[in-house]
């Protein structure tokens, strides 16, 4: 679960499976596209399972002094937090 | 005082009975609808499926924070205890933490979760909501906060016992017992994590496909 292609799949299906955008709206996030407060079903309970599946799926432990809002701002944010995580 | 329980029976004596364990706070509402599909889809397989409400969740009158992991596996007890004939204990996700107490014939659980990572998804939720509320609070603070006052997380008003059995709570072994997770494979069935969703939604094949696996279980388990 290192290879960066496997944790931006990884990624869009966990977003796809929490925000129910199905597979092709998940397909085309791009690294600009926006997330908590540009998708209406992104709210702060979709934030918390959003983490809590990162931490399944890909196999890291998030602390909450780590998240601030800019993590969330954007998909390329979100994917560029998780490839930093499984660096460490 | 006794929780509503929602039910479908067959024409006839039912093979067994199917007692649906539901996934705990907000992710039994996301998957109402399909459990209650696949309730639908056992009852047309001639099983009686129920669906009891747990104290303090959905039309239950019984207020949250009176309650905990133990009043639940208690109150399963109980409703387990008023059905006749062989039955099936069916849980979901947070369902499967409470389903040891009845005397059952056999247990399926889908997608079983442990306790301490749904608790951690409540206070997350609590904490990003504070965070756009202008509060600062942490997962430490509100642990904190949970030992010696109710807390209020994503909506449900959590007594001190409930946060501090949630935090350590597994599932517990049972025989015999049948656990499936979504995906594709012997010892899975194909469907969408609902219980993740952040709006409601349904899934009609994944229904069918709960309802199949839980016959070919009781049939292997030469129930009927």
């Amino acid at each position: 679960m290192t290879e960066p292609d496997t944790v931006d799949t990884t990624l869009r299906a966990l977003l796809a499976d929490v925000l129910g955008l199905g597979e092709d709206r998940a397909a085309a996030l791009t690294a600009d596209s926006g997330l908590f407060g540009a998708l209406p079903e992104f709210d702060s309970m979709a934030v918390a399972t959003v983490l809590t599946e990162m931490e399944d799926r890909l196999g890291i432990l998030i602390d909450d002094d780590e998240i601030d809002g800019e993590i969330f701002e954007t998909y390329g944010n979100l994917l560029a937090f998780s490839l930093r995580k499984i660096g460490e | 005082m006794a929780e509503h329980c929602f039910r479908i029976t067959p024409t006839g004596t039912p093979r067994a009975t199917i007692l649906i364990v539901p996934p705990l706070f907000e992710e039994a509402n996301r998957t109402r609808r399909t459990l209650v599909l696949a309730m639908r889809a056992l009852a047309a397989d001639g099983f009686a499926a129920l669906l009891p409400d747990l104290p303090g969740q959905n039309e239950s009158l019984v207020p949250l924070e009176t309650v905990d992991l133990a009043s639940w596996q208690d109150a399963l007890a109980e409703a387990a205890a008023t059905i006749d004939g062989p039955q099936i204990i069916a849980s979901l996700r947070g369902g499967a933490l409470i389903d040891h107490h009845p005397k059952a014939a056999t247990w399926w659980r889908l997608a079983p979760v442990g306790g301490a990572s749904l608790l951690r998804t409540l206070m997350r939720a609590r904490v990003a909501a504070d965070r756009e509320g202008g509060v600062t609070s942490s997962l430490d603070s509100l642990q904190a906060e949970a030992a010696t006052a109710p807390l209020l997380l994503a909506g449900n008003r959590l007594s001190p016992a409930m946060i501090a059995q949630l935090g350590s709570a597994e599932t517990q072994p049972v025989a015999r017992l049948r656990t499936v997770t979504l995906g594709s494979g012997a010892d899975a069935i194909a469907g969408t994590p609902l219980w993740l969703r952040a709006e409601p939604g349904e899934d009609a094949a994944m229904a069918k496909a709960i309802a199949a696996d839980i016959a070919a279980w009781s049939t292997a388990c030469g129930i009927s």
